[in-house]
């Protein structure tokens, strides 16, 4: 029995509330044998092809596993797969699968079922919002435990794009279970150490141990996550110990959080990049000498320290440290004297109007920052509106195409579905400019997308991590966009609990959590 | 009776009437907000062609009147459609949320009416004395509180000092207490103001009077007499009030994790997932119609003056 449920037992305000209410106390559920986690969203979906959020992502992993892993420095390991071959033309991928695993309804894991679920990810009938990062044109059966996957053209990223929770493996079989269907599945049945036992929605999920697991076994009997959408009650429950872990607190409390000696905090490094975009489309933005003023002008690491109460790492190259393909590129240090002098050599005069959009509460901080961002603007005699919208609405302004684009800068952030520069490079590439895509700076150097795609195709991991160095030191020259900083993702835990990680993709790694001794 | 059926069929005629107005003006409403739902329920990372046929799934290549049309058919048939969000039915996802929504709006709304009367008619038996202004004092706050934040300090206080119930969820029964107490605080001030206006009212008209003449005792000139006779308004605030805890419970329901409807209201707008939003405006309508339904019907019961027909 907890503290709280022996207090509410005795406690007169506690009692009278209760009779006010006319509800009957219930029993609390078991504690020590529960690991309990507080989160912001309601999974929109438990369907591992249908998922875009990470934290959704996370949930899922405690039940449905995929062919490889990462670490928690980004490595790929394998998982389902004991291992694997790719062919001399980088198109053919033959995976060997860990034998004796099951899925939790008994059905087996083999080859059959791989390929049922691969066929089903390219299947046009079925939602799957990131199936660009799949090219598969086929998955032939070799054997029981061999599964050859053949591509549409060679894609180096492919077995990070399997380490993704969207190609998490379901069992085929359980597409009967009750309120599955083909094309939506909500009861998902995996392999994973912890079968998805109850759901209630905007409430809570419970996972139950799976005592047949195959892999290492888990500490926890249960791991229940509540559904809190405010970041204040989930630091709550923590402090009341109602739960033992959240993620993103409320950013000004960290540093409080972190003196505190019954909790733990883990600023994760993730794969985030905040940036403000730049419209290079519009005459005023379209000369790189501005573009490198805006950077130069803004003081990323104070905003980082004051702002972000330092979970950000200020950006050193056109993406995060944590992707394949990092290389750093330099820094735009704060220098406002070397800004003015750009801005006046561009023909750009003092009290010159800008406009910069930014979303309320998407980022961390999103507001904030970008009040500060205005601020230092100003310094260097630009005149900065800022504007804010709803999400939807966002998207919808800064999307819109080249011709009806009225935005000059806007504030977004960019997390790649897996950790490859591939994915970030999207940003920089032409074609996937509004509304071919969502590379809202209107980027286009053909050099870069040159490189960029030739690193899409290149299979030796060294010659495409020098590809994507050069495309990367050209963007930072060119400056799309004011390049910011990489996010740290905020996990908080009870001192009571040992073995918490993170993964560098905003994912918490507390499935073999324990008790501390 | 029958003419109480009469009337209760014809409100129920023009509540019929009632929704579906209601349901055209969400149905534009919602397509005139900016922003593409199928961009925003794909994610940023989606491409453009998993967009599109996202979009083409949403039936949003439709016309505006072949869209309506076609939620019209569904609903004649008690089918709210597919959220677009998580691919489930409405009707499910609403059905699954609204019991955590009247639970906690009629917990705050007896809450609020058993202190909001107690306090108003305490204010009414003595005015402008200490008690009255310390009420009036406590009822201004209690109008002008944000509930953000007395929601936050109400956990603070029981949640993490005392320990004494749970900051947030709907885990156990005592998981309502605090965003009752919270989202009740407002309707719980307004009762108790119109009932210490209203019973004040009463208490200088003459059968008051007589009544004291008479040597009844004040107890039960203020609880049987006044209040009886003052509570026409104060059902009207009270039945108000319940149709706005039904509606507004929207941030209570964020800071406490409560897994209401409000909650589900503000992420399907957020994700533009227009089936949830009009099922939900549809169902607040209707439990606010029926609310304004039984308060009429009240009015009768407690003032025998009043007669439909």
């Amino acid at each position: 029995m907890t503290r709280r449920q022996h207090r509410w037992g005795r406690g007169p305000g506690a009692v009278a509330a209760g009779l006010l209410v006319g509800v009957a106390l219930g029993a609390g559920p078991a504690r020590a044998a529960t690991f309990r986690i507080a989160v912001g969203i309601d999974p929109d979906t438990m369907d591992p092809v249908q998922t875009t959020t990470t934290t959704v992502g996370n949930l899922v992993d405690y039940t449905v596993e995929t062919l490889t892993t990462i670490d928690e420095a980004g490595r790929i390991l394998p998982l389902l797969a004991e291992g694997w071959t790719v062919s001399a033309d980088g198109r053919q991928y033959t995976f060997k699968l860990h034998p004796g695993v099951r899925f939790h309804d008994g059905s087996p894991f083999d080859a059959k079922a791989v390929k049922w679920n691969f066929d089903r990810l390219i299947d046009p009938a079925v939602r799957v919002p990131i199936r660009a990062a799949y090219p598969i044109e086929k998955t032939d059966v070799v054997d029981p435990l061999t599964v050859r996957i053949t591509l549409k053209h060679p894609y180096a990223a492919f077995l990070g794009a399997l380490s993704s929770t969207t190609s998490g493996l379901l069992s085929p079989a359980s597409a009967v279970a009750p309120g599955n269907d083909y094309k939506n599945y909500v009861h998902i049945v995996g392999t994973g150490p912890y079968t998805l036992a109850e759901r209630r929605k905007g409430e809570s999920l419970t996972f139950a141990r799976y005592p047949a697991y195959w892999g290492r076994p888990t500490s926890y009997e249960s791991v229940v996550v509540r559904i809190v959408p405010e970041a204040a009650t989930r630091e709550s429950l923590l402090l009341a110990g109602q739960v033992d872990l959240i993620i993103l607190p409320p950013l000004a409390d960290v540093p409080a959080l972190q003196r505190n000696p019954a909790l733990k905090v883990l600023l994760a490094p993730s794969d985030r990049t905040i940036f403000v975009a730049i419209n290079t489309r519009k005459p005023l933005l379209s000369d790189r000498r501005v573009r490198q003023a805006l950077n130069y002008a803004v003081d990323k690491a104070a905003i980082v320290k004051n702002v972000l109460f330092g979970a950000a790492d200020p950006m050193d190259a056109p993406m995060a440290s944590t992707l394949f393909g990092y290389c750093r590129t330099g820094a735009y240090a704060h220098d406002p004297t070397r800004a003015k002098t750009l801005l006046a050599q561009a023909g750009i005069t003092p009290g010159t109007r800008l406009q910069l959009l930014h979303p309320t509460g998407r980022y961390v901080q999103d507001k904030e920052a970008a009040q500060a961002i205005a601020g230092y603007l100003r310094e260097v005699g630009l005149v900065v509106e800022l504007q804010t919208m709803d999400w939807p609405s966002y998207v919808a302004t800064i999307s819109t195409p080249a011709e009806r684009n009225t935005t000059q800068l806007h504030f977004l952030g960019w997390a790649p579905p897996f950790l490859d520069a591939s994915q970030q490079a999207l940003q920089f590439l032409s074609t996937y400019a509004p509304p071919g895509g969502l590379a809202t700076s209107f980027y286009a150097n053909p050099e870069v997308d040159r490189l960029i795609l030739a690193a899409e195709q290149e299979l030796s991991p060294d010659r495409r991590r020098s590809l994507y160095c050069e495309a990367s030191k050209q963007v930072w020259e060119d400056a799309p966009w004011v390049f910011l900083w990489v996010q740290r993702f905020p996990i908080v835990y009870s001192a009571k609990v040992t073995d918490v990680g993170s993964l560098p993709n905003e994912k918490f790694a507390a499935v073999h959590a324990r008790p501390a001794r | 009776m029958t003419t109480l059926r009469r009337y209760l069929a014809e409100r129920l005629a023009a509540a019929v009437v009632t929704l579906l107005g209601v349901s055209l003006i969400v149905f534009l409403m919602v397509r005139v907000l900016p922003g593409d739902p199928a961009r925003v329920i794909a994610g940023v990372l989606a491409s453009e062609e998993e967009v599109g046929r996202l979009r083409s799934q949403l039936e949003l290549d439709r016309s505006l009147p072949v869209q309506y049309g076609s939620f019209l058919l569904r609903l004649a048939r008690g089918n709210l459609g597919v959220s677009a969000r998580t691919s489930e039915p409405v009707t499910r996802e609403v059905l699954g949320r609204l019991p955590r929504t009247v639970e906690l709006a009629v917990v705050s709304s007896a809450i609020a009416t058993a202190i909001g009367i107690a306090a108003g008619v305490a204010a009414a038996a003595c005015p402008y004395s200490i008690v009255d202004y310390l009420l009036s004092v406590v009822t201004l706050s209690g109008v002008s509180m944000p509930v953000y934040w007395l929601g936050l300090v109400l956990i603070i206080v029981f949640a993490i000092d005392l320990n004494w119930l749970p900051a947030a969820g709907a885990e156990e029964p005592a998981s309502i207490v605090l965003p009752a107490l919270t989202l009740g605080a407002f309707s719980m001030a307004l009762i108790a103001r119109m009932t210490r206006s209203s019973v004040l009212e009463v208490l200088g008209q003459d059968y008051v009077r007589t009544a004291r003449a008479k040597g009844l005792a004040e107890r039960a000139v203020l609880w049987r007499h006044a209040l009886g006779n003052a509570l026409v308004p104060i059902i009207t605030a009270v039945g108000l009030q319940f149709g706005a805890l039904l509606g507004g419970a929207v941030l209570t329901e964020s800071v406490f994790g409560w897994p209401g409807l409000g909650l589900l209201l503000i992420d399907s707008i957020f994700a533009r997932d227009y089936p949830v939003v009009q099922g939900i405006v549809l169902t607040f309508s209707a439990l606010f119609t029926l609310t304004n339904l039984l308060v009429d019907l009240l009015y009768a019961y407690v003032d025998p003056r009043i007669h439909y027909g």
